[in-house]
């Protein structure tokens, strides 16, 4: 299922401090529904239902700020507020039962002029496809297909895949001069992402393990989300 | 859509971490402790107490899973106790738990610096145990305060590895086993193996943490009854194998003055290895146990600070961590006091657990008076998931609480009257600081009333001081005619209206003096009128909802209200109040507009309206007031048929077929006429009373009056019942029925 025009980005958001959403952000995600996932940590020693009688309004009222401003920017957003002993498993949830295709990993965020997109050539080829597309409608940002091939297999089949979105994106309406496409030959694709992400504003990335979850705190993803301290959004592999 | 004013609370607790924070705290200190004291107290025959305490926790577990499904909420037993049986005996298990967690904790604690000590000989003594305990304890606050982020993976890590520690010591001591150390099986009898049983209870404390995070449990309908059960049966097997290969490997009486009872049975047989390994998992499971006892204390102050039963200066969240700081220093504060009451008292350890054990048992008997009173008052919000079967209730409360007795009364009287100290000190906190803060009484004195379910019953919502007598003189009239299922019941109802639902609203004094009064009157009309009344007062944003909401409660058979008698120009037809009552009462509905204070000889319409039976039954209870016979009255256009006085008789005999009511009980009027509306209203003229039933729900659900009820009741002199009979609640619409009036 495409996620065309109508794509749905969670936005998870600390409200257990006092902290603006980043007007890159509010730009960026503009042309997308977004779900503002409030969440507030719970410390393990704590009932969450006790950190909700002490703080839920003063977290409602944070929430209901940000949600505001998002909502001046003119995107469908909805606001949920959790109190939560593990951020992930709400995360998770949160998207499922919201229908978020995509999850942002907020991080430092500027104007966001050039975007990364490493392929893997995954079945989630054409949903992170048409979030870009979305995404790319109403800004002028450029974005860069990425896809790392192994030593001494064939180039041909990424070089074709990297391709074939790139044409897909000019169909969606992006200028092909904002669509660039880079191919490269390393064993390491994870490092590869992490030393071009330095020169991107925000990497939009696959999900291949089943849940998000154990792409967060799994083996896979991690090494990548730690090292780029960019802020990244994920696809969601919901089929 | 803006950010919900409401937050969601996150459900983080799967099966197994539920598994490793029950079980886990169950396996923990108690097993390294207790066989010196349990062989001492029963000889091998302890593996018994350990199953006995088992049994009662079984069922504990059982009526504590019911209840936690009805309440996923935190605070544990002391929460259904407390909504059960009301503040009083909700402050004694507060504190009761409190206290019983203070005391668990102390006791692993001592535990600690026991099985730390001794393999040091040259440390050995008190002093040190004492000192040990308490830094492990001021480890476990420190930690607590500054709150950790939740990782459960370093704990179930440990727990695994002590559960692999104590398999291992049961799976090869039962090889080792020399069967004369199992004679005499039983060296102090029954009363011995009872009175162990009162000191073990404690090691079982650990599947109560898991109905004391119920709120957090994943799937909660299936996790929380699973874990509780499971957990407790595991630990109960596993307790009497390491109970059997302790005094089976040594004699209990040298096992008996150990203070480290499990790494003396492992030097048997698994070396010095086996003895650093028992150590390191005693030390694990003492620190994993009291850390979950403190961590329990502070959701049960934080539950008692929500129902007002405890300060909540005590509950303050710290700013930065988030943490319960204050309660958890509290608790650490008193648990570190009773770990150095040890350097005084000689027995501390065996002291510590039974207090300890003594204040879960009463917490536990009244979890299961708690369990029997949600099943008696049953109301709408208590909708468990997980049901004791059947077979097994009442079977299991009362068991539970007979057991309870049964090992309370082996107790040491020391242990019985500090486990009474602590009940005194519940009992009295509740009388000095918590009464005044007007909470309810909970379910108990509904759950004590006979079963009237069946019963008929009538809902009289009263607010006119003026009025109500003869709205409960009414309702009485109805009610003494409904005798066949059990004793008729009146409720009197008042509603204060309020703008805003939320519990701490407060409400102005002499609103409630007003309601208060109101309701004292009523019960005074229903004692001269000889009828049972019970009075409801309730508080809501919409009066006509609220009463609404009373008739689903009271499940009742018949709504009788009073009203102006005026029609309303605006949306509403009776008023805003009436409106939607009349509208979707599940029950029959009687509307009466009194206008003198006879009632005399009433008239009732038996015309083809779909509710004139109703109006005339109703017509025949009316009059029992003042010992009359009502008429029954119906108008026939002289064309309609060849003989209109016989279709007239007729008409009326269905009628009365139909309410259920004997011809000597009405008399019959039939009119002939062709103007039947006119006609109507000038035949009631000379009547004190007139009974006429409501047209038919029309579409839209708005009301349809019907012309002629609508006439009279703005003509009128006498008094006017406009009556409708109950809709089917299965369906929302009645059926079509050909109405109306006569044409």
């Amino acid at each position: 299922m495409p996620l065309s025009g109508d794509s749905t980005i969670l936005v998870p958001v600390d409200v257990s401090v006092t902290d603006p959403p980043d007007q890159g952000i509010l730009q960026l995600l503009r042309p997308v529904n977004v779900v503002v996932l409030g969440y507030y940590p719970v410390p393990k020693q704590t009932a969450p239902a006790h950190l909700q009688a002490d703080h839920e309004s003063e977290a409602a009222s944070r929430l209901d700020d940000i949600v505001n401003q998002f909502d001046s920017a003119g995107h469908e957003v909805e606001g949920v507020l959790v109190f939560t002993k593990d951020r992930e498993d709400t995360i998770d949830r949160v998207a499922d039962q919201h229908d978020c295709g995509a999850v942002l990993v907020p991080n430092e965020i500027g104007s966001i002029e050039r975007i990364l997109v490493p392929l893997r050539g995954d079945v989630n080829l054409e949903r992170i496809i048409s979030l870009v597309g979305d995404l790319l409608r109403m800004n002028d940002a450029t974005v860069t297909l990425f896809h790392a091939s192994s030593t001494g297999a064939d180039p041909s089949q990424g070089e074709f895949m990297l391709r074939g979105a790139a044409d897909r994106l000019s169909e969606d309406g992006v200028d092909p001069e904002r669509i660039d496409w880079t191919l490269a030959e390393d064993d390491d694709p994870t490092s590869a992402i992490v030393n071009l992400a330095a020169e991107y504003d925000l990497v939009i990335l696959g999900e291949t393990e089943p849940t998000l979850r154990e792409r967060i705190i799994g083996t896979v993803l991690t090494p990548v989300l730690d090292k780029i301290d960019k802020p990244t959004i994920i696809v969601r592999d919901i089929d | 859509m803006t950010g919900g004013s409401s937050g969601e609370l996150e459900r983080n607790i799967g099966f197994l971490e539920a598994m490793t924070l029950g079980g886990g705290t169950m396996i923990g200190a108690g097993i390294f402790i207790l066989p010196g004291i349990a062989a001492e107290g029963a000889g091998p025959a302890s593996s018994l107490s350990f199953v006995i305490a088992g049994f009662v926790a079984l069922l504990a577990a059982l009526s504590l899973s019911e209840l936690a499904t009805g309440m996923p909420i935190a605070g544990g037993s002391y929460h259904y106790v407390n909504q059960a049986l009301g503040g009083f005996f909700g402050s004694i298990v507060g504190w009761g738990m409190w206290s019983g967690l203070m005391f668990a904790s102390a006791f692993y604690m001592i535990g600690f610096g026991q099985y730390l000590v001794a393999p040091i000989p040259f440390l050995d003594g008190r002093l040190f145990i004492v000192l040990l305990g308490l830094v492990g304890l001021a480890l476990i606050v420190g930690v607590n305060y500054y709150g950790t982020e939740e990782s459960s993976q370093l704990q179930n890590v440990m727990i695994g590895a002590e559960t692999v520690i104590v398999l291992i010591y049961v799976a090869v001591g039962l090889f080792f086993i020399d069967p004369a150390n199992l004679e005499p099986f039983a060296p102090t009898g029954p009363s011995g193996i009872i009175a162990t049983t009162g000191i073990v209870f404690v090691s079982f404390l650990g599947f109560e943490i898991i109905a004391t995070v119920a709120g957090e449990v994943k799937d909660p309908s299936r996790n929380i009854p699973l874990t509780m059960l499971l957990s407790v049966v595991l630990v109960t097997i596993l307790y009497a194998l390491v109970m059997l290969v302790s005094t089976g490997v040594l004699p209990y009486d040298s096992l008996g003055d150990s203070l480290v009872p499990v790494s003396d049975v492992a030097v048997v047989y698994l070396g010095s290895i086996g003895v650093v390994a028992i150590v390191a998992a005693a030390a694990i499971a003492a620190i994993s146990s009291s850390n979950s006892s403190i961590l329990a204390a502070a959701r049960v102050n934080f539950a008692m600070g929500r129902d007002d039963l405890m300060s909540e200066h005590l509950n303050v969240t710290h700013d930065r961590f988030g943490t319960p700081h204050r309660a958890i220093i509290v608790t650490g504060a008193v648990t570190g006091l009773l770990v150095t009451a040890g350097l005084g008292v000689e027995t501390i350890v065996s002291l510590l657990a039974e207090v300890a054990s003594f204040s879960f048992l009463v917490s536990y008997s009244l979890v299961h008076v708690a369990l029997v009173v949600f099943r008696r008052a049953d109301p709408d919000a208590y909708d468990p998931s997980f049901r004791i079967p059947d077979l097994l209730y009442p079977a299991v409360p009362v068991l539970g609480i007979l057991l309870t007795v049964l090992v309370i009364s082996q107790m040491a009287t020391v242990i019985i009257l500090l486990g009474l100290g602590i009940v005194a000190l519940g009992a009295g906190w509740y009388i000095v600081y918590a009464r005044d803060q007007g909470f309810e009484t909970g379910l108990i004195t509904e759950a004590l009333e006979p079963d009237i379910s069946d019963a008929y019953r009538v809902v009289v919502p009263i607010s006119n001081p003026d009025t109500q007598q003869d709205l409960i003189r009414l309702g009485a009239a109805t009610a003494k005619a409904h005798t066949n299922d059990g004793t008729p019941e009146l409720v009197a109802v008042n509603v204060i209206q309020v703008a805003d639902q939320s519990p701490q609203q407060n409400v102005a004094a002499e609103r409630l003096t007003h309601q208060r009064e109101l309701l004292e009157a009523a019960q005074q009309h229903a004692t001269e009128m000889d009828v049972r009344l019970q009075t409801r007062a309730v508080t809501g944003q919409n009066v006509g909802e609220t009463i609404l909401e009373t008739l689903i409660e009271e499940d009742a058979d018949q709504v009788l209200l009073g009203w102006q008698g005026s029609l309303t120009k605006d949306e509403a037809v009776f008023g805003p109040n009436l409106d939607p009552v009349v509208e979707q009462a599940p029950c029959e509905v009687s509307l009466v507009t009194l206008h003198n204070e006879r009632i005399g000889s009433p008239i009732a319409l038996a015309g083809p309206g779909p509710h004139a039976p109703v109006a005339a039954r109703r017509a025949v209870e009316f009059a029992t007031l003042d010992n009359t016979v009502p008429t029954l009255l119906n108008v026939q256009s002289s064309t309609a048929s060849a003989d209109p006085i016989a279709r007239g008789e007729e008409t009326i005999t269905a009628v009365a077929e139909r309410a259920g009511i004997r011809t000597d009980e009405f008399e019959t009027k039939v009119l002939v006429s062709d103007d039947i509306e006119d006609t109507i209203l000038d035949a009631v003229r000379d009547y004190d009373t007139i009974c006429v039933g409501l047209s038919e729900r029309g579409e839209a659900a708005r009301l349809r009056f019907g012309t002629i009820a609508e006439q009279i009741s703005q003509q009128a002199t006498g008094n006017v019942g406009i009556v409708r009979g109950p809709y089917d609640s299965t369906s929302t619409k009645t059926e079509p029925v050909e109405t109306v009036e006569p044409k």
